[in-house]
């Protein structure tokens, strides 16, 4: 009987949440996906073309530049965010001088919009950069990095990870948080170094956090966009744009809203499938610690 | 069900956070309102006194002007949420050509204001059409248009001629560069801004028509834009070295600085130069496209048209605030305001930054930018500075076969409708 | 306690810094430099005026010739700054409440029972699953369906948040929660409380740090956005800040040194919050809530 009362209990807790994802999220989700099956424009009549859209986007060779430069960014952008943020929230956790000041610094990035994020770094990359690269004789500097195919990319991944270690350097301090520090105590005692320490009790006891931060990350870098519109606008000579900058610019400001949400859902699926893979790989981790 | 449900759930709610109702045509005052929503930011205060003085003088009519920022986007999903403004003034653009072909606009043809307007910018307004139309569904009110912007003074100091042809262009150019300075500054960073170049050569060499003619299965890119191809790529050893680092607004600045002598751009870019240098003093010219003068043509379209939605309940007062805003005085306050040339019939002052096009504009020797008939979604601009940037022999059959073959594919449905059009009419 | 305060309470004399610790410092000092020259060259830019625009090093990086807050003002009057910024206000903090504690409710109710139970394992792929939805896709759809529901207001956008913001939060809460051992629940449970006043008076202010933390993210990602406001909002009375500051630029042009005082004065309330929350998150384990 009891046990009936609670999981009411729960349910019950669960069910606002509920109701407003499903609400807002699922519903207009089966929308747009029912839309990827018409030439819908994003208002006006359409009209149904069945699987005409999904045949497309696998012949589309935007789409795959796409998908080629989204992961390449995404794969670079997830681990250095995760090492930097992880080394960075250590630092600001540890005994140190300003540490609120240092932490309010450390957070400005994620806050700046795009329009100043954008101007800043295309200076930077325009003028300062190759100036330093011409003063210190360091050839592939010495042109801008936004203005190459070859380079473009690491510029975008410059200001992505900027921005981003940020809010993942939240987290993982709020992480540590949860730590028993008398755990330290106890191996300061035992004569643990900083590294045995860090790998043997810091780390274990994180990795829930590493799995939250891993999952948000790779969306983050996935979904990439802000940096794209402010940096390059999918140039130079399309070699830039993303996955959401495609379904964003030819699905809302074009006139491709159908095939954009085809474009979207095929995503969403390949982003599903991705996170369901380290959530699991994350989740046996944890089982074993 | 669940939506009507949570409907049920939230009105209360929701009551409390509503504010003034909408849609009704009848104001609180008895007046009759009619909404003109446009998508001129930058003259939202010249709309602001249009606005006042509309009301000042009108008893029975108010006239409400929104001018939203990402109006284009806002006006959307106004569409989606089936919340019509009663006049939208947009651009002649591919925007506009959609909206037109979901059917969204009344035909106001029999509005007395259709004659007032520059046959050559209502000829745009037919090209704009998808599928051909009958009837007229936008009235243009201003245009801008595209050529090359040049240093005045730098020009007079030195004695450097306004070019009137491809060669003499290119002969200048060779001079200014002796003289240490360099010819054109091109901020191709942001794509967009390739487009400008583009359109004016493109207005020389191809016809007005070409898009819907290729559509048609008449001819290709591949043989009408050869030229413009050609010639937009020479651009690139007059200007600074490595372009596709700068953007618009790097361009502007450089330009306004004395970087350059020449910015090929659109009168557009005025205010953002003077912005940085307000003593500068900008001429323009045609772009010298032609071994002939005579064959120059001016890119020039319409940058600000006005239609009446469908969906409008009061047609007569639409049309009275047309009268309006298309009154004389109003027309020359917006053009100087805006730096804008009107597309009206008449003795109009203009922009005297115009000066060195004033006569192409009068005579009516102008050409519509070519990109107001690309898909957005295709990225023509995107593909044009991909192949500026693209060193290889076949640079150009690369660039115009590609051109090829995406536009019957971004525009598949369109050819298809167009078919059924033509045999119809058969 | 002594151990706390060693850990936690900085800038007291009879605490040391070790050799490490000015180290670690003096590192993280020089890793600022690439947040405060940007920073540097936005406030340089906020108080020039677009005369003084250049593209050359010296002159962006020099100080403006003459010192005045006139930018910032007229950024102020085209924004309408304090109507706009108390909208943001309202959208921003009624979006964190709502996350507190509808997210935090449900992240409590899968936590404890996904291990167990498949149903709310389900669920909890179900929600975090919307994380991966593109915007893009449900951006019309949702300009519609709020229009139905009249939900086409501050209203709107405010659940659109809390659902928005839901995935990543409800992640969150059960990650934390895997640290907080059961027996305090199985205590209470003893001592004959339900499961509602459990989580109101034991769990829900334990898991401080957390809210803090789920504020923060909250409030980071509804404070700067722009799309929601603009699709559902937009044409209204409502202005948000952000929207407002989409005033800078027009289709030919941004006027730079104005858009980019509007920016410095709108990071100033984000990042007060954000300190306070800061203190939070490490306030909640210095009173000793959570111990092994």
């Amino acid at each position: 009987m009891k046990k009936s009362v609670k999981i009411n209990t729960y349910v019950l807790m669960l069910l606002p949440a509920l109701i407003l994802f499903a609400a807002f999220n699922t519903i207009p989700l089966f929308t747009g996906a029912y839309y990827s099956l018409t030439n819908y424009r994003g208002y006006g009549s359409y009209d149904f073309v069945g699987l005409r859209n999904y045949i497309d986007l696998f012949q589309d060779s935007r789409v795959g530049g796409s998908y080629l430069f989204t992961f390449k960014y995404a794969i670079t952008g997830t681990i250095l965010v995760n090492v930097l943020s992880l080394v960075l929230a250590l630092g600001l956790n540890s005994r140190i001088r300003f540490k609120s000041l240092l932490r309010g610094i450390y957070f400005i990035p994620n806050i700046l919009s795009g329009l100043v994020v954008g101007f800043i770094f295309g200076f930077f990359f325009t003028y300062i950069l190759p100036a330093i690269g011409a003063a210190l004789g360091i050839g592939f500097l010495s042109s801008s990095m936004l203005a190459s195919e070859k380079t473009a990319w690491i510029g975008v991944l410059i200001v992505g990870v900027w921005q981003a270690v940020a809010m993942n350097t939240i987290i993982y301090i709020s992480g540590l948080q949860t730590i028993p520090t008398d755990i330290y105590e106890a191996s300061a005692i035992d004569g643990a170094g900083k590294w045995e320490t860090f790998r043997s009790l810091t780390l274990p006891l994180m990795v829930p956090f590493v799995s939250i931060n891993l999952i948000l990350s790779t969306k983050n870098m996935l979904m990439v966009f802000d940096q794209i519109v402010a940096l390059t606008k999918g140039g130079p000579a399309q070699s830039t744009e993303s996955i959401s900058y495609l379904i964003y610019n030819n699905g809302m400001s074009g006139g491709q809203f159908g095939f954009q949400s085809a474009n979207a859902v095929v995503f969403f699926v390949v982003i599903v499938a991705i996170s369901v893979t380290q959530m699991v790989i994350t989740g046996k981790k944890e089982e074993q610690l | 069900m669940r939506k009507r449900r949570l409907a049920g759930a939230m009105v209360t709610a929701a009551f409390v956070l509503l504010t003034a109702g909408c849609g009704s045509s009848a104001g609180s005052n008895g007046k009759t309102v009619v909404t003109l929503f446009h998508y001129k930011l930058e003259a939202s205060d010249t709309f602001r006194k249009i606005q006042e003085r509309f009301n000042e003088t009108h008893d029975d009519i108010e006239l409400k002007i929104e001018s939203p920022n990402e109006a284009i986007t806002v006006l959307k999903t106004r569409l989606v949420r089936e919340d019509y403004p009663d006049i939208v003034g947009i651009g002649g653009d591919i925007d506009y050509s959609n909206f037109l072909d979901a059917d969204l606009f009344m035909d106001i043809s029999d509005f007395e204001g259709t004659g007032w307007i520059k046959p050559e910018y209502m000829e745009m307004e037919e090209q704009l059409e998808l599928l051909p139309k009958d009837g007229t569904y936008a009235l243009p009110y201003m245009a801008n248009c595209a050529g090359i912007l040049y240093n005045r003074d730098m020009f007079e100091e030195n004695g450097w001629e306004i070019p009137g042809t491809w060669s003499e262009f290119l002969e200048l150019c060779e001079e200014i560069r002796a003289a240490g300075i360099t010819p054109i500054y091109l901020g191709l960073k942001d794509t967009w801004t390739c487009m400008s170049p583009w359109n004016s050569l493109a207005v020389s060499f191809a016809s007005a028509d070409v898009c819907s003619r290729v559509s048609a299965g008449e001819t290709t890119f591949a043989v009408e834009y050869a030229e413009t191809a050609e010639k937009i790529k020479a651009l690139l050893d007059l200007c600074e070295p490595n372009p596709y680092a700068y953007s618009y607004n790097d361009a502007c600045i450089a330009f306004a600085r004395g970087e350059a002598a020449m910015y090929p751009i659109g009168s557009y870019a005025a205010p953002q130069i003077l912005s940085v240098n307000p003593d500068m003093n900008i001429g323009s010219f045609t772009f010298p496209a032609h071994e002939d003068e005579a064959d120059n043509v001016l890119t020039s379209g319409v940058d600000l048209q006005f239609s009446v939605m469908k969906e409008c309940k009061n047609k007569e007062a639409a049309y009275e605030v047309l009268i309006f805003l298309y009154e004389d005085e109003l027309v020359q306050m917006y053009a100087d305001e805006q730096n804008a040339i009107p597309c009206k019939e008449g003795d109009f002052t203009l922009p005297t930054i115009l000066d060195g096009m004033k006569e192409y504009l009068e005579s009516g020797r102008v050409g519509d930018f070519h990109d107001h008939h690309y898909p957005s979604e295709m990225s023509v601009s995107g593909m044009i500075q991909t192949y500026l940037m693209d060193n290889s022999e076949n640079a150009a059959e690369t660039f115009l076969s590609r051109f090829d073959t995406e536009w019957v594919r971004y525009n598949r449905d369109l050819i298809a409708r167009l078919k059924e059009y033509e045999e119809g009419t058969k | 306690m002594n151990w706390i305060r060693a850990r936690f309470c900085l800038g007291e004399k009879e605490e040391k810094l070790s050799k490490s610790g000015v180290i670690i410092t003096t590192l993280l000092i020089l890793g600022c430099l690439t947040i405060l020259i940007p920073l540097y060259m936005t406030i340089v830019i906020a108080l020039k005026s677009p005369a003084e625009m250049t593209n050359d090093i010296r002159g962006a990086l020099s100080l403006p010739s003459t010192f005045s807050l006139s930018n910032f003002a007229e950024a102020m009057e085209i924004t309408d700054f304090w109507h706009s910024l108390a909208n943001s206000f309202i959208i921003t903090g009624a979006s964190i409440g709502l996350a507190l504690v509808i997210h935090s409710m449900a992240g409590y109710a899968i936590g404890r029972n996904m291990v167990r139970k498949k149903g709310f394992r389900l669920v909890y792929f179900y929600i975090v699953s919307g994380m991966f939805v593109p915007f893009a896709i449900l951006m019309m759809p949702l300009v519609k369906e709020t229009a139905i529901l009249g939900l086409d207001n501050m209203l709107g956008v405010i659940l659109l948040y809390t659902v928005f913001y839901m995935p990543m939060n409800v992640m969150l809460y059960c990650g934390y929660l895997k640290n907080v051992p059961m027996e305090i629940e199985e205590a209470a449970s003893i001592d004959g409380a339900s499961v509602w006043k459990t989580f109101w008076t034991i769990l829900f202010p334990m898991m401080k740090p957390m809210h803090a933390t789920v504020a923060i993210l909250t409030a980071l990602g509804t404070w700067n956005d722009v799309m929601t406001p603009l699709v559902i909002i937009s044409g209204s009375e409502s202005t948000t800040l952000p929207l407002a500051q989409l005033n800078f630029q027009t289709q030919f042009g941004t006027n730079y040194n104005l858009a980019f005082a509007s920016y410095l004065l709108a990071l100033i309330p984000i990042l007060i919050f954000y300190i306070v929350c800061q203190k939070q998150i490490i306030g909640g384990i210095a009173n000793g809530a959570v111990k092994g």
